[in-house]
C-alpha cells in the first residue's frame, strides 16, 4: 500500500474510529489514573495507591462487587437456559411460531425503566400480584416483594429484559443445524438430552457464549433496576460508582469503575470459557 | 402425543405467559396513568373509580415534561445526523478498502459496546471537567450519544457500502458519469436503506439513553428518561411514572419496528439490529 493509499484509508477511519478512540481512549484513561490519584478534582493529585487500598478493606465494596457478579452470573445463566429450549422449539416454522416470536421479543421494545416500573407496579404491597394471592387464599395478607433482600426482583428484570435478546442470538444458529444430522443421531438412538448435548450445544456454542457475555456484561453493569428494585442495603457496583460521583470522591468512583471493567471482561471471558468446558469437557 | 398437538398446547400456554407477561403490567399502566386524583384507587377496587386524562395535563403543564421532551427530540436526530456523518467516511473504508489491520480498526470500532454505560458517563463527565466543558450539558451528551451509538451506524453503513455493486459503479463511469454522478446512481440507492437504518437505530438509542443524560445532564438538563427515574425515586407518584412511561415506550414501539422493516430492506442478516 502506497503512503496516498494510507493517508487515504487514515483520513476516513479519523472522524469515525478516531472519534471512538480518543473519546473511549480518554474514559478509560481518566478512569484509571483517576483510581491512582491522578486528575484529582478536588485536592492534590499525585501517584497513589491510598485509594485502592481503603477501598479493597471496605465492606460497602466487597458486598457491592460480589452482588453484582451474582445479578451478572445468575442473569446471563437464567436467560439463556430459556432461550435455548424455545429456540429449539422454534427451530421451524409452524403455525402460530410468528405470533410466538413477536410476543417474545417484544420486551426488547421495551426501556429497562418502563420495565422496572412495570414490575413494580405488579409486586408492590397493593399491587395485583398481591390482591391475586390474597384472593386464591393463599397469603392472609399483603406482603412486601419489592426491593427483596435476595435480588430476586432485579433478576426477573433482567431476564425479562434479556432473554428476548438471548433467544434472538442463538435462534439463528439452531436454526441452521440440519434435520440430517439430528435425524441421524435420532437413528442411531440418541434422546432429547443426548441430541442435546452432544450436538446442538456443540454447533451452537459460538452462540450461546455470544449471549451468556453480553447479557453478562449489561447485567453487572447495572444501575436502573438495582435503584428501582433491587435491595436496600446493597448497591450494585455502577450504584456504589455513581454514589461515590455524588459526593465528590472522584477517586473512589474510579477504583469501583475500573473494578467494575475489570471484573466485567475478565468474568465475562471466565464465563465463555466455561460454557466450552463444559459443552466439549475440554478447552480447544 | 403428536408433534401438532404438543405445539398447540405449548403455543396455548405460551401465549398465556405471555399475555400475563405483557398485557397485565401495560394494561395496570395504563389505567394508572388514568386515575383521577379525585378518587384515589384502593386495593379494594378492580378498576380506577374515576378515570380521566387529568394526570396527562398536569404533567404537560406542570411538570418538566414538555422540556424533556423538547430536550429528547433535540438531542436524538441531532445524534442520529452527526453520528451518521461521522461514521459514514469509516464504514466506506470498512466496506470498500482493503487494508492490513482492517479486522483490528472493526473490533475496536465496537470499543462503545464495551465499556459499561455508566462508567463511559461518570469519566467522560471527568472527562469534560478536566477541559472546563462541564457545564457544556446539551453538547456533551449530543458528543458522547454520538460516539456511544456510533458502532451501530458503522456497522449497518458497513455493510450498505459492501452491497454497492461494482459493476454499477463501473457502468456508470463508463459512460462519463462524474464521482458525484456515480454517487448517485451506483451508491446512493444501495446506501439508503442503511441510511434511514443508521439514523433510526441512533435516534431510538439516543430517546432511551439514561446514564450520561442522567450523569452529565442532573439536574439542569433533563429527558424524558432522566425524568421518569426521578418520578420513580423518593417522589414516586405511581401515576405520573405510569404517564411517563407511556410517553417513553409507545413512540419508540412503533419506531422500532420501522427500524425492523428498513433492516431487513437494507440486509436480511441485520433484521432486529443483531446482524
Amino acid at each position: 500500500m502506497d503512503w496516498r493509499k494510507s493517508a487515504q484509508v487514515v483520513l476516513l477511519l479519523l472522524p469515525g474510529l478516531g472519534l471512538i478512540l480518543a473519546m473511549i481512549g480518554s474514559v478509560l484513561y481518566i478512569a484509571v489514573a483517576q483510581s491512582f490519584g491522578y486528575y484529582n478534582l478536588t485536592g492534590e493529585s499525585g501517584f497513589s495507591v491510598e485509594f485502592w487500598e481503603s477501598m479493597l478493606d471496605r465492606k460497602i465494596y466487597n458486598r457491592s462487587w460480589r452482588y453484582s457478579l451474582y445479578i451478572g452470573f445468575f442473569s446471563a445463566i437464567i436467560s439463556v437456559a430459556l432461550a435455548y429450549p424455545l429456540a429449539i422449539w422454534l427451530r421451524r416454522p409452524f403455525a402460530g411460531s410468528d405470533v410466538i416470536g413477536a410476543l417474545l421479543k417484544a420486551p426488547l421494545l421495551v426501556h429497562g425503566l418502563v420495565a422496572a416500573f412495570l414490575f413494580i407496579n405488579v409486586v408492590s404491597y397493593n399491587g395485583i400480584f398481591n390482591q391475586f394471592m390474597q384472593g386464591i387464599g393463599l397469603w392472609d395478607g399483603p406482603r412486601r416483594l419489592q426491593n427483596d433482600q435476595n435480588g430476586f426482583g432485579v433478576l426477573i428484570l433482567q431476564v425479562w429484559k434479556q432473554m428476548p435478546f438471548a433467544l434472538l442470538i442463538m435462534i439463528g444458529s439452531v436454526q441452521a443445524i440440519s434435520d440430517d444430522v439430528l435425524d441421524a443421531a435420532r437413528d442411531l438412538g440418541a434422546g432429547a438430552f443426548t441430541r442435546f448435548r452432544r450436538i446442538i450445544a456443540p454447533l451452537s456454542l459460538s452462540a450461546m457464549q455470544a449471549a451468556l457475555v453480553i447479557i453478562f456484561m449489561g447485567a453487572v453493569a447495572d444501575f436502573s433496576f438495582q435503584v428501582i428494585a433491587g435491595p436496600t442495603n446493597r448497591q450494585s457496583l455502577a450504584q456504589l460508582m455513581v454514589f461515590f460521583k455524588e459526593n465528590g470522591q472522584w477517586n473512589d468512583a474510579a477504583v469501583v469503575g475500573v473494578t467494575l471493567m475489570v471484573l466485567a471482561l475478565l468474568c465475562a471471558g471466565l464465563l465463555a470459557l466455561t460454557a466450552r468446558i463444559i459443552v466439549y469437557g475440554r478447552i480447544r | 402425543m403428536s408433534q401438532a398437538k404438543l405445539n398447540k398446547i405449548l403455543l396455548y400456554s405460551l401465549v398465556a405467559v405471555c399475555a400475563l407477561w405483557l398485557i397485565i403490567p401495560f394494561t395496570m399502566a395504563i389505567l394508572w396513568s388514568l386515575v383521577d386524583p379525585t378518587k384515589p384507587w384502593t386495593a379494594d377496587k378492580l378498576l380506577p373509580p374515576v378515570m380521566s386524562f387529568y394526570r396527562w395535563q398536569y404533567l404537560w403543564e406542570n411538570s418538566s415534561l414538555q422540556q424533556a421532551m423538547i430536550n429528547s427530540y433535540t438531542l436524538a436526530p441531532t445524534a442520529a445526523v452527526l453520528a451518521l456523518v461521522l461514521a459514514t467516511p469509516t464504514a466506506f473504508a470498512f466496506g470498500r478498502l482493503s487494508f492490513p489491520g482492517k479486522s483490528v480498526a472493526q473490533t475496536l470500532a465496537l470499543l462503545p459496546l464495551i465499556v459499561p454505560g455508566f462508567v463511559t458517563a461518570v469519566f467522560f463527565t471527568a472527562f469534560l471537567f478536566r477541559l472546563g466543558f462541564a457545564h457544556w450539558r446539551f453538547g456533551g451528551i449530543v458528543l458522547a450519544h454520538c460516539v456511544l451509538f456510533m458502532p451501530f451506524a458503522v456497522r449497518i453503513m458497513t455493510v450498505s457500502f459492501e452491497t454497492v455493486r461494482q459493476d454499477h459503479i463501473d457502468a456508470a463511469r463508463d459512460l462519463g458519469a462524474s464521482t458525484c454522478q456515480r454517487w448517485k446512481v451506483a451508491y446512493l440507492p444501495a446506501l439508503k436503506p442503511g441510511v434511514f437504518a443508521s439514523l433510526l437505530i441512533v435516534f431510538i438509542y439516543s430517546i432511551e439513553e439514561f446514564a450520561v443524560a442522567f450523569i452529565l445532564g442532573s439536574p439542569d438538563f433533563v429527558t424524558i428518561p432522566t425524568l421518569l427515574f426521578s418520578q420513580m425515586g423518593q417522589d414516586f407518584v405511581r401515576p405520573n411514572a405510569a404517564v411517563l412511561s407511556l410517553i417513553l415506550v409507545v413512540p419508540n414501539v412503533f419506531l422500532m419496528l420501522g427500524l425492523e422493516k428498513l433492516m431487513r430492506s437494507a440486509n436480511p442478516a441485520l433484521a432486529s439490529g443483531k446482524g
